[in-house]
């Protein structure tokens, strides 16, 4: 196995030490590319007091490729599915090698404020967020409540 | 240092960093001087100034370490760079600490904030000031980091938008090849590429300038792999810094390297325990030995017991014997002497009676005395008796006069002879050492030579090495030994230095033996071999210029020098020539260093510098070489000064460090050396550096010997000693040249003589100079001779034509008497060791130069003269290693060439003409031939295999078919050919598509072929199998593609033609070709008897050999069997007898991905070409099913698709494919390029609804499957109607939604006549022939076909879709 890029060396251990509030990634113990990420729900946002975690994967030719994010953690959000996987454009055709993980991370932590039902994965939820926004915010508290809280 | 004051107004960060650099620099020191506790003048000078507070004292003391006391820093730089560096460089615990004694938070932004400490002393702007600076200071450290590799910007390019980041990797990374342009990962603006690449990019000059100042103030180490290129690591292929490396002869990453090296560590491990293991051997051996000596020891003192016994009985024997025949000798004598003395007795009685009665007679018988008659009776009485007493006496002298006589039983010369070798010793080869080991076993000699003890071994073993060597430059000798001649750990030393040496980095690239042999040859030892060696060495006595001795002396100095190799200062195992490591100055002293390393944990750090730095100052490039010279002879005094204060340890240290430094330099000789000897480049330039730096070296050699010497540890000129002396007397022999005269004599004269005398030859008149220069040219030009004739062969050349610069021998002459001059200031005791030296150093080097040499100068001096005598061996002696690697390679290449040579020339022959072949092989060179042996060995299999066919071809039906013996031959070469090809033949073919004149010339043959295998064909039916056999051997002589339709496996289809049953299929199709042979009938006749199904492939399934919905089939070059797994969205291909091989390909609309595919096929190269129905598009894999290219979309212009359904390839490649939803024929070439397209919706000939499959016969004629006309329409490849047939119905002849269609190799069309669910084969006409088939899901029942192909062996294969399955007929 080839051996870990200095940038990402650089970027594990600057996560580890200036941590970004609200989120932090620690890599895994077998495979350094492969990060636990928690992310706290935002303020204000029917995400607030939730910890969510995601899964984060630097593929072989990172950071020319985009990561591999998901949630591993339940969440009702009508960009993110119920397979956890996110549709955030600079996951796919809208990645920079200038980005990295924290802004990723961040990016992802913006999205938890700011659905954006319009351009959905999750149908079901976009429509809900949609026709009857308070309804789905409730959902969304719910199953923050549900599957982010108790752990 | 510089004043911060003067311009700290004006530009804080570049001052500030500049502090920062310095500190960065002292960083080491600071810890020391921390230790140490000292507080030096600085500091105090700077208190009253700086007003720090005491509390501060350790950190203020720290900064004013960093600042000289000139400096006038200003206060709070002092502090501010004290947290800055602290943070910098001590981020941890030491960073904490003296971070809360300063009382610096950290703020959130991670920049520095001062909390009011010593409020008084800085003023609050200043702290302003201050914070801004920090922040700055983050800020331009930001700027200066790449914003893809976050790390410090390597050679920056500058984007139009202004953005910048490194060329490589980072920028490389972004390119968009397809499209050639880069998209700005800061600001997404894209831009083209420039024409040559990223590095068209302008580089951001500025922005380099801020790096090169960063590394300036900041001290920070200059990247360590700025200069160097990145290239693909050879191992993992990985773009990295890649270095040599020695375990796998390669340029590797460093991860790769250090995985090397860990193999390395623990192949060695292995070994080890194995010679743990093993290494009882030895010791039995030892037992062994010890037993036998002695066994031998009792063994020949009871044989000298024996021949004591022996020597003991015989001389008893011997002297009894002697004794008896003595006394009887005695006693004999004895008897006889005794009767004879009384016999004389009795005669002297006798005598005196008689003569007194004479006399009395005489006197008295006479008248005057009256005597009576009585009386004178009686008297006369005795008288007469007296007479006739005496007449009648006779002595009886033969009774006494018998003499003893000895009488042996044997000869006494044969006794004696007896006697003398009265026993040998007869001694038994085997039983004296049995089980000693091979390595033990005496050699078969003559009689006591044969018992001679075992220390014979030792001198065998050299011998033999020697041999070796007399054998010379061909052999690999230098692989005897482990290291074969090298010091331990010489080539480690080489990457060590790599970093900063170029001339290291090219020359690793070179054969590695050469710089290493180059170093021993100047290694001092060479004594003791040749005092041990001198019997197999004579000495180097000849100084002829016949070439013939000049051979023979070559030899002899090799030999010389094999012992100068061999003798590094190293216990050396006498047998097998194993150094005992723990002797290796190298090993020693990297051990030393562990120790010392482990001691500098504990202490302080030693003033003294350890071995390891003394390299350090060779380091730097050649051009600061002349320029730091001066410093480092003067670090070098300063280091061996220490080195012998603090000489605590024993003198192994000493004794290393001299050794290295005499061998440092040859180090990089040998890499210099490398250079033009491995490029093979004459270009001056070289040569001049070169020898400019080896003047340098040597000169450095000379210094620190002669520096060395007074200060008291003598192991070089120890070692000096003996070699000179040794070698005189060695050399004292008949030398008639001048040269060697000379250099006779300098060898051998006295120190003191030598001197002047060398000086005084320098300056010596013309005459002498002009006859050594002469002899020397002769010399030379023989040598050169020597060794072209040796190199020429081994087309290494380059090594002797590598010309140096004509200074070079002035220069190093210069550089001698220089030396020389400075020996004798020295007035050291030994001034000769110096220039001795110096000039075994030159002659090294020089001796690359010594050919070129010999022609330019008349004006050599003697001393160059004499280098070049003593420098040509040299150059000899190192060539064997590296021409034995350039051999090797050239062999090695040859080898190949000549495989490829001979596999070219054989395949394409038949057995005749191979076996004539091998003749002439046989008469090649002895290596071609060993090559060719090699070939040959293979050749038996392929005649008896392939080549029958041809054989038996020309034999059976070389009269019916006028053309069959040469076609057959050829094809059965082609088929040879690509036999060995296999198992994919695509090299084979794609050569032969390239030429695509010959597809015409295959054409028309083909055609013309065609016509008369039909006319045979019609004539004599037993004539055409092999009339169509050999139309197969025409179309493969000229290199022909096994289409789809009619997929030739050539080979093995023409082998089971002629019955050599290997496979089921094989077997049948071998009995039907013999039945058709035999009973004369036509394929036809085969057709007619389908039916039976041979064996089916699959059932539904997900699983590999399961289908959900099969719908295409093809057969591949190598009969492989080809499904398109529609609903599963794969490919999967089987082998003939339907195993599953492999699949690829899966749901999706990605490259390699299918939705629904439909038709596949192959083309003549292997390649798979897939019709991906569902997305519109064709694709194609290569052999191998890795994704090549796709083409097509949904739509109905020209290259679109809706819903491509059968696909085919013909034997030029073009693609042609069922648009079955546009209800056309769309044709391609093979790379995706629209051709043309026929058809149109409609039922009238040339229009087509819904048209399915598709083939193409090998006369070009294209067969489709008008689905919903329920037809076959015959086109050309033009797309002109030839005709048509069918029409809706059950009968023969009539289809129902008719789908797959396939073509044999002789035209005959068969269909899958889906609605009917049955199989209709059909002249190529388009007559009815055959149909058999129903519906159901037993074996010849079908429910929904598909795609139908025909192998080359006419069994048809068909997608029995609903029953998910493949059925073979």
């Amino acid at each position: 196995m080839a051996a870990l890029p200095r940038r990402i060396i650089k970027e594990t251990q600057r996560l580890l030490q200036e941590p970004v509030p609200g989120i932090s990634a620690v890599p895994d113990e077998s495979n350094a590319r492969y990060f636990h990420v928690i992310v706290t729900g935002p303020e204000d946002s029917p995400f607030e007091g939730g910890l969510f975690k995601l899964e984060l994967f630097l593929p072989e030719d990172y950071p020319m490729s985009a990561p591999k994010v998901r949630f591993i953690t339940k969440i009702y959000h009508p960009n993110i599915d119920r397979l956890g996987r996110i549709c955030l454009d600079i996951l796919k055709d809208k990645w920079s090698p200038a980005l990295q993980i924290r802004t990723v991370l961040l990016s992802i932590q913006a999205l938890l404020s700011a659905p954006n039902p319009d351009d959905p994965l999750a149908n079901d939820v976009a429509e809900l967020w949609k026709v009857n926004e308070a309804e789905a915010i409730r959902n969304a508290k719910e199953w923050t409540r549900r599957y982010a809280m108790d752990n | 240092m510089f004043v911060f004051s003067t311009c700290f107004k004006l530009t804080y960060d570049v001052e500030f960093l500049k502090c920062i650099a310095k500190i960065g620099e002292q960083k080491k020191s600071y810890v020391g001087i921390k230790k140490t506790s000292k507080l030096n003048q600085t500091q105090q000078t700077h208190r009253p100034t700086s007003k720090v507070g005491k509390q501060h004292h350790s950190l203020h003391h720290t900064c004013s370490s960093h600042l000289n006391a000139d400096v006038n820093s200003p206060r709070f730089v002092v502090s501010f760079l004290c947290s800055f560096q602290l943070k910098k460089l001590f981020p941890t615990r030491v960073h904490s600490s003296l971070c809360n004694r300063l009382e610096i938070k950290r703020n959130l932004k991670s920049s520095f904030q001062f909390t009011p400490f010593g409020a008084s002393e800085i003023d609050s702007k200043v702290r302003v000031r201050l914070r801004n600076i920090t922040i700055t200071m983050e800020q331009f450290e930001q700027l200066l980091t790449c914003a893809i590799c976050l790390d410090r910007y390597r050679n920056p390019k500058l984007l139009p938008c202004q953005h910048s980041f490194c060329m490589e990797p980072c920028l490389e990374g972004l390119v968009d090849y397809v499209r050639r342009q880069v998209k700005c990962p800061e600001c997404r603006a894209e831009h083209r590429i420039p024409y040559q690449g990223v590095q068209g990019f302008p580089t951001n000059v500025t922005l380099q300038r801020f790096l090169e100042l960063h590394i300036e103030i900041t001290g920070e180490l200059p990247d360590p792999t700025s200069g160097q290129i990145m290239e693909r690591c050879n191992v993992c292929s990985e773009k990295a810094y890649c270095s040599f490396c020695f375990h796998c002869d390669k340029k590797v990453c460093p991860e790769c390297k250090g995985a090397h090296m860990d193999i390395l560590r623990r192949e060695i491990c292995r070994i080890n325990n194995q010679i743990r293991r093993s290494i009882h051997r030895l010791q039995d051996s030892l037992t062994l030995v010890e037993r036998n000596t002695q066994s031998i020891q009792t063994n020949c003192s009871s044989v000298t017991e024996e021949v004591d016994e022996i020597y003991r009985r015989l001389s008893k024997a011997l002297k009894d014997r002697t004794d008896y025949l003595r006394s009887e000798v005695d006693r004999y004598l004895g008897t006889e002497l005794r009767t004879l003395t009384s016999l004389k007795e009795n005669l002297e009685q006798e005598i005196s009676n008689i003569l007194s009665n004479c006399d009395l007679a005489d006197k008295h018988i006479n008248e005057t005395v009256d005597w009576d008659d009585c009386e004178l009776m009686d008297a006369k009485e005795i008288f007469l008796k007296t007479v006739e007493f005496i007449r009648n006496f006779e002595y009886e002298n033969s009774d006494y006069g018998r003499k003893v006589r000895l009488i042996l039983a044997h000869d006494p010369n044969q006794l004696v002879l007896h006697v003398a070798a009265f026993g040998d010793l007869n001694i038994s080869n085997q039983h004296q050492f049995g089980g000693g080991g091979g390595l033990l076993q005496p050699p078969g000699g003559p009689g006591l030579m044969r018992s001679k003890s075992d220390h014979r071994l030792a001198s065998q073993f050299r011998q033999q090495e020697e041999r070796g060597y007399d054998k010379g430059y061909g052999e690999n000798t230098p692989e005897e030994l482990p290291l074969s001649g090298r010091k331990f750990g010489d080539r480690t030393s080489r990457s060590t230095t790599t970093n900063t040496d170029r001339y290291d980095r090219y020359g690793r690239t070179g054969g590695t033996d050469y710089g290493d042999d180059y170093e021993d040859s100047s290694r001092p030892a060479r004594s003791r071999y040749r005092s041990r060696f001198s019997r197999h060495a004579p000495a180097d006595n000849d100084s002829d210029t016949e070439p013939t001795t000049r051979g023979v002396r070559f030899s002899d100095q090799q030999k010389e020098r094999e012992r100068s190799l061999d003798t590094e200062e190293v216990t050396r195992g006498p047998l097998s020539g194993i150094q005992r490591l723990a002797d290796s100055p190298r090993v020693m002293k990297k051990l030393q260093e562990n120790e010392t390393i482990k001691k500098k944990e504990k202490e302080n750090p030693p003033p003294v510098p350890q071995p390891k730095v003394t390299p350090t100052p060779k380091k730097p490039p050649l051009a600061n070489r002349q320029v730091s010279e001066e410093d480092e002879i003067s670090k070098i005094k300063k280091q061996n000064k220490g080195a012998t204060t603090s000489a605590t340890t024993p003198e192994t240290a000493p004794a290393v460090t001299i050794t290295k430094r005499t061998e440092e330099p040859e180090d990089r000789i040998g890499n210099t050396r490398r250079t033009p000897a491995s490029e093979a480049a004459s270009s001056d330039e070289e040569s001049d550096t070169s020898a400019s730096s080896l003047q340098q070296n040597q000169r450095k050699v000379t210094k620190t010997v002669t520096i060395r010497r007074p200060s008291g540890p003598e192991p070089v000129t120890a070692h000096k000693k003996p070699t000179r002396s040794t070698s005189s007397d060695s050399t004292t022999s008949t030398e008639s040249s001048a040269s060697s005269a000379i250099r006779n004599s300098t060898v051998s004269q006295t120190p003191e003589e030598t001197k002047p005398k060398f000086v005084a030859r320098v300056t010596e008149s013309t005459p002498e100079r002009a006859r050594t220069a002469l002899s020397n040219t002769n010399k030379s030009s023989s040598d050169q001779k020597t060794f072209q004739s040796r190199f020429l062969p081994n087309r290494t050349p380059t090594v002797v034509t590598a010309p140096p610069a004509a200074k070079e021998p002035e220069t190093s002459s210069e550089e001698e008497t220089e030396s020389e001059e400075e020996s004798e200031e020295e007035e050291t005791p030994k001034p000769v060791t110096n220039p001795d030296m110096s000039r075994t150093d030159i002659g090294a080097l020089l001796a690359r130069s010594a050919q070129a040499r010999d022609s330019s100068d008349s004006s050599k001096t003697p001393t160059n003269s004499y280098t070049r005598t003593r420098s040509t061996p040299k150059e000899e002696e190192s060539t064997p290693s590296y021409t034995s690697r350039f051999m090797n390679k050239s062999k090695t290449s040859s080898n190949v060439a000549d495989d490829v040579e001979d596999e070219k020339y054989t395949a394409p022959k038949t057995r005749y003409s191979a076996l004539k072949d091998r003749r002439q092989r046989l008469a090649r060179s002895k290596s071609s031939h060993a090559f060719g042996d090699d070939d040959d060995a293979d050749e038996p299999i392929s005649p008896t295999t392939a080549n029958p066919t041809a054989y038996m071809q020309s034999r059976g039906y070389g009269s019916t078919t006028t053309t069959g013996n040469d076609l057959s031959r050829s094809r059965s070469s082609h088929a040879l050919k690509s036999r060995e090809n296999s198992p994919d033949r695509t090299t084979t073919n794609e050569k032969d598509g390239a030429a695509l004149s010959s597809w015409a010339r295959y054409l028309k043959n083909k055609y013309g072929n065609r016509s008369s295998t039909k006319d045979k064909e019609t004539g004599t039916g037993s004539v055409s199998p092999s009339a169509s056999s050999s139309s197969a051997a025409r179309r493969l002589s000229l290199g022909l593609p096994l289409r789809s339709s009619d997929v030739g496996s050539s080979d093995d289809d023409q082998k089971n033609m002629l019955g050599s049953p290997t496979t089921p299929t094989a077997v049948t199709v071998a009995a039907a070709g013999i039945a058709a042979a035999a009973a004369g009938i036509s394929p036809k006749d085969q057709y007619l008897q389908k039916s039976n199904l041979l064996f089916k492939i699959g059932g539904r399934g997900s699983e590999p050999g399961l289908f959900t919905w099969p719908r295409g089939v093809a057969v591949g070059p190598d009969n492989s069997i080809v499904v398109a797994d529609s609903s599963n969205h794969r490919v999967q291909v089987f082998d003939v007898n339907g195993n599953f091989l492999k699949e690829f390909g899966q749901y999706g609309n990605g490259e390699g991905e299918f939705d629904c595919l439909a038709g596949v096929a192959i083309n003549r190269i292997g390649q798979f070409i897939i019709a991906d129905r569902y997305n519109h598009r064709i694709q194609v894999f290569d052999p191998a099913g890795r994704f090549l290219r796709a083409f097509g979309s949904q739509g109905t212009a020209d290259g679109r698709f809706n819903y491509p359904w059968g696909i085919t390839t013909d034997s030029l490649g073009f693609i042609y494919v069922c648009d079955k939803e546009n209800h056309r024929v769309q044709v391609f070439q093979s790379d995706g390029t629209f051709v043309g397209k026929f058809g149109s919706i409609g039922n009238k000939p040339g229009q087509l609804e819904h048209p399915h499959y598709i083939a193409v016969s090998n006369t070009n004629r294209v067969i489709v499957s008008d689905s919903n006309n329920h037809r076959i329409q015959i086109f050309d490849v033009n797309g002109k109607v030839l005709s048509t047939f069918g029409s809706e119905g059950s009968n023969e002849g009539q289809f129902k939604f008719p789908r797959g269609v396939a073509v044999d190799d002789q035209g005959f069309i068969c269909v899958a006549d889906s609605g009917n669910n049955r199989i209709q084969i059909f002249h190529p006409d388009g007559t009815f022939l055959k149909s058999f088939g129903t519906w159901g899901s037993g074996d010849g029942e079908f429910k929904g076909l598909e795609g139908v192909a025909v192998t080359p062996n006419g069994n048809i294969m068909l997608c029995d879709r609903e029953n998910h399955r493949i059925q073979v007929f």
